[in-house]
């Protein structure tokens, strides 16, 4: 079993040395909003999307090499889930529209269906229902609904989906409530510094001049809202988390916390060469008015739309998965059990069923 | 095959298949095989970004959009919605290029600390032709194909019945969900729920009708796993097709075409960008 | 073909205690069975062992044994399963596959799953219609229906599926009083036309018009069983918390109010 993973990681890694080396490049200080001019091209995200496929081929050739089948690919779509989906879906679609089209926020929102669907049946399943959600939002659904730039996205939704795909099989979203305050407090501090260590990594590389928001200098008023919308965001999260993990005494908030600021900036990473080569920044939503402020601070396309990414992404993937956190809370015991990973999202419990008496569970 | 008489009723009264299954569109456009149609709009998206610049994509729109709309008798209802599908886009694009474009020169306006650039409204322009090719081949596509028809057709060239299902099933849950989210709202706002106002009670607004939606939705998921797997959902392997869209090698081939057409486009302009 | 429950016990998974305890039922060919009982009697739960679903779909454990004309059905997929026995559900919305625009589709999706060949499918669909009536209702679409046509729709579904025998868990629970009638009396001409068919239901007034035995279940036991008249005027009904069907309460009120109730059915009794 673990040597499928490991000759798909392999792969993975293989890909993307392969693609650096050959035709890595990424692009900031220019302004051509075409893949096609190489200046303009950013091309880690192709690199990263193609590694991603190429993994996967090599896991299911392995998977097939040791079983003769895709078993554990087959197994993540059952019944259940197929009728999952679909809600997962709409709720992605419909909830993604609302905000980007009547709230005007600078955050998405259409990718709660898509992590619910991860955590419960599997990366595969969460990654197709992304993709899929992605590309009917395109060709299928009427507007008011329909969003034109949104299938162009379909890989970023691939690659969230197997993030939580991949965390709901680790068991990270298992409630872990009523630690002592010793773990709750390390737990807390870990999560912290992972998300300042990678926040100020990515942050560092774009905002050199980010500092000087706050500075007398500085008159552009628009800098000055953007910097206390900084300010605001990040003061909202060091409380909200504090108090999440603190006053749920629930161990899991900090695991949640880590993966939804890890996937919002890997998210970031991979949408915002789409959204600069093919859309010159701009999809309708709130977040372009983000993008007009750091392009007014000089900064090219390439970099405006990393910028803006790095803002919206990890806050949106950190609502988002808190959202489906709760979701997960409120579902019965009995109905999150029966979905192909559910039993990892169950809180540990002395196992129930005993298989005696001449009990038996379902033989087909 | 079990099942006792009794219970399967007495002879058929109907005839064949009903002629509503499959029923043809009302022109030679609508008639063609969905796959042929979405090959058309995917490739003119794709092209409209690869060529870039502006007299590429005008072209473009005008050949494999405009046309094919005047064919199908649908070019009012496509300026329509394609242009309703692109106006935010549009907007947000022509302010956000045309007065923050860093590093232009020719100065058209100014107004207070933000300038129009030349530069800027040449940048903004590609971007609005870009935009509004691709909305117009996806909304050709969206005005003259039925979704069912596309699965239905990838259904028998192959693709898994549970995908094709799945894709199905999608394309009406939004608008039911929409319509119990609409229920939802009325109910809430019979119990004072305030859904108009700051940004901030509309958002707050939100809560109390997405929660009983997305639970409401998620609980009815063991019910319909039950009523499907009662109907022989477990089955694996391919299902029965009632109907599936006509073919005919020359669509085939147009498809082939114009995918190779593509393929040769990206070529092109990746060896033109390297020289 | 007779179903045979010996013995049975079922525990939905993660709960303590069993949801039914040692069940001994046979529903044979042509028989109509009504099951009663007070909610978490286990009624449901009953059918949904006895269509197969659980433990195939919802989990959980069984001991005892299903079979079919004396063969053991454990070993059973649900597909398989589904050709022989029919399920129907209280909620008329649910039941829809929500991948078909007309009722004609509707019907066909569960030959449709079984692959048969495309006249077979036809055929058995139009079948299924007339038998319930619902010919004109081939070409509206489901999700636009009443409750009591969806329900309508549902049953046609099964149909299709030529199952042996119909299991009904309360069809008419969600229904307002036309859709209840509308699906009252298509179970009755089932019924009528000599349908194998185990009915759960509160309204004691459908299943004393068509049943011809009745089981009373009481915490996951059986409490009463045996012919239809019987069961329904058995006293401990009520103490059961069934409610008797209204012709029963009709004369027990008469009594109770001092009138002769012989003598009144003599005098109504000229039809």
């Amino acid at each position: 079993m673990l040597a499928r993973w490991i000759a798909a990681l392999a792969a993975f890694i293989i890909v993307i040395l392969i693609g650096m080396i050959t035709i890595g490049n990424f692009a900031t200080g220019v302004d051509t909003g075409n893949f096609f001019d190489t200046e303009g091209a950013n091309s880690f995200a192709f690199i990263g999307a193609i590694a991603l496929v190429v993994g996967f081929l090599v896991y299911a050739a392995v998977e097939y090499a040791q079983t003769g089948g895709f078993g554990s690919i087959a197994s993540q779509f059952d019944t259940r889930t197929i009728v999952l989906m679909p809600i997962a879906v709409a709720i992605n679609i419909i909830l993604g529209a609302t905000v980007a089209n009547a709230l005007k926020l600078p955050i998405y929102l259409d990718s709660i269906g898509t992590i619910l669907v991860g955590a419960l049946a599997g990366p595969v399943a969460g990654a197709l229902t992304g993709f899929l959600s992605n590309v009917l939002w395109t060709y299928v659904v009427p507007p008011p609904f329909q969003n034109g730039p949104a299938a162009a996205f379909g890989i970023v939704a691939v690659v969230i989906g197997v993030f939580a795909g991949l965390a709901g099989r680790a068991g990270w979203l298992r409630p872990r409530p009523n630690r002592p305050i010793g773990e709750l407090a390390i737990g807390g501090l870990v999560a912290l510094a992972i998300v300042f260590g990678l926040g100020i990594y990515a942050y560092v590389r774009f905002y050199a001049a980010g500092f000087e928001f706050f500075s007398p200098e500085n008159t552009d008023p628009i800098f000055a809202v953007v910097g206390w919308l900084i300010g605001a965001l990040f003061v909202t999260f060091v409380l909200g988390f504090l108090g999440l993990l603190f006053v749920r005494r629930d161990l899991t908030v900090a695991y949640v916390t880590v993966l939804g600021v890890v996937t919002g900036l890997v998210a970031a990473l991979v949408s915002a060469p789409i959204s600069a080569n093919v859309f010159g920044g701009v999809t309708g939503g709130g977040t372009d008015f983000l993008v007009a402020a750091f392009r007014q601070g000089g900064a090219d396309l390439q970099t405006a739309t990393f910028q803006q990414g790095l803002l919206s992404d990890p806050v949106d993937k950190l609502v988002t998965f808190f959202v489906v956190y709760l979701v997960l809370a409120a579902m019965a015991r009995r109905t999150k059990a029966r979905f192909p990973q559910g039993e990892r999202l169950l809180e540990q419990r002395d196992a129930e069923d005993r298989e005696e008496g001449g009990w038996r569970g379902a033989a087909a | 095959m079990a099942g006792s008489g009794r219970l399967s009723g007495r002879q058929p009264v109907g005839g064949g298949a009903p002629d509503f299954l499959g029923r043809p569109g009302p022109t030679a456009y609508h008639r063609l095989n969905p796959l042929t149609k979405a090959t058309l709009a995917t490739v003119t998206a794709i092209a409209a970004v690869v060529l870039g610049g502006l007299p590429g994509p005008i072209l473009l729109t005008a050949g494999a959009v405009i046309l094919p709309a005047l064919s199908a008798r649908v070019l009012s209802r496509l300026l329509r919605t394609a242009l309703l599908l692109a106006l935010p886009i549009a907007i947000s694009a022509f302010l956000v290029n045309l007065f923050f474009f860093p590093g232009g020169s020719q100065v058209l306006l100014r107004i207070g600390p933000i300038t129009a650039t030349a530069e800027g409204l040449g940048f903004a322009l590609e971007i609005l032709v870009r935009i509004l090719a691709i909305s117009g081949a996806v909304t050709l596509f969206y005005l003259t194909t039925r979704p069912g028809d596309l699965t239905a057709d990838l259904e028998r060239r192959g693709i898994n019945s549970r995908a094709a299902f799945v894709a199905n099933a999608s394309v009406q849950t939004v608008p039911a969900m929409v319509e119990r989210a609409a229920q939802i709202t009325a109910a809430q706002r019979a119990r004072g729920l305030d859904t108009e106002g700051s940004i901030w009670r509309r958002v707050r607004g939100i809560v109390p009708i997405v929660g009983p939606v997305i639970l409401g939705s998620i609980a009815e998921v063991e019910e319909r796993t039950m009523a499907l797997e009662a109907r022989g959902f477990t089955r694996p392997g391919r299902r029965t097709l009632l109907w599936t869209p006509a073919d005919s090698t020359r669509q085939s081939f147009a498809r082939w075409l114009l995918l190779i057409a593509l393929l040769g486009l990206i070529v092109v302009r990746i060896s033109a960008a390297l020289t | 073909m007779t179903i045979t429950l010996a013995g049975i016990g079922y525990r939905y998974a993660g709960a303590s205690k069993p949801a039914l305890i040692d069940i001994d039922l046979e529903l044979g060919e042509g028989e109509v069975v009504g099951l009663a009982g007070p909610s978490e009697a286990g009624k449901t739960t009953l059918c949904l062992v006895l269509s197969g679903l659980a433990p195939r779909t919802v989990g959980g454990q069984i001991r005892g044994s299903l079979t079919l004309d004396g063969e053991d059905v454990d070993t059973w997929p649900m597909h398989r399963l589904s050709q022989r026995i029919g399920i129907a559900f209280q909620n008329p919305s649910t039941q829809l596959s929500q991948v078909t625009d007309t009722v004609f589709e509707e019907v066909a999706f569960g030959p449709m799953n079984l692959g048969l060949p495309r006249d077979e499918v036809i055929s058995r669909t139009w079948a299924a219609l007339s038998a319930l009536r619902i010919d004109a209702l081939v070409e509206r679409d489901p999700r636009r229906l009443s409750g009591g046509q969806q329900q309508l729709v549902a049953l046609a579904g099964l149909l299709a599926m030529r199952p042996a025998h119909l299991v009904l868990d309360e069809p008419t629970a969600q229904l307002d009083p036309a859709g209840t009638q509308l699906v009252g009396d298509a179970i009755e001409r089932l019924a009528a036309d000599g349908a194998s068919i185990l009915i759960a239901e509160q309204k004691t007034d459908l299943l004393a018009s068509i049943c011809s035995r009745l089981v009373v279940l009481d915490e996951g036991r059986v409490a009463l069983s045996g012919p239809a008249a019987d069961v329904l005027a058995d006293p401990r009904l009520d103490g059961l918390g069934v409610a008797a069907p209204s012709p029963v309460r009709l004369r027990r009120a008469a009594e109770a109010a001092g009138a002769n109730v012989a003598r009144l059915a003599e005098a109504f009794s000229g039809d």
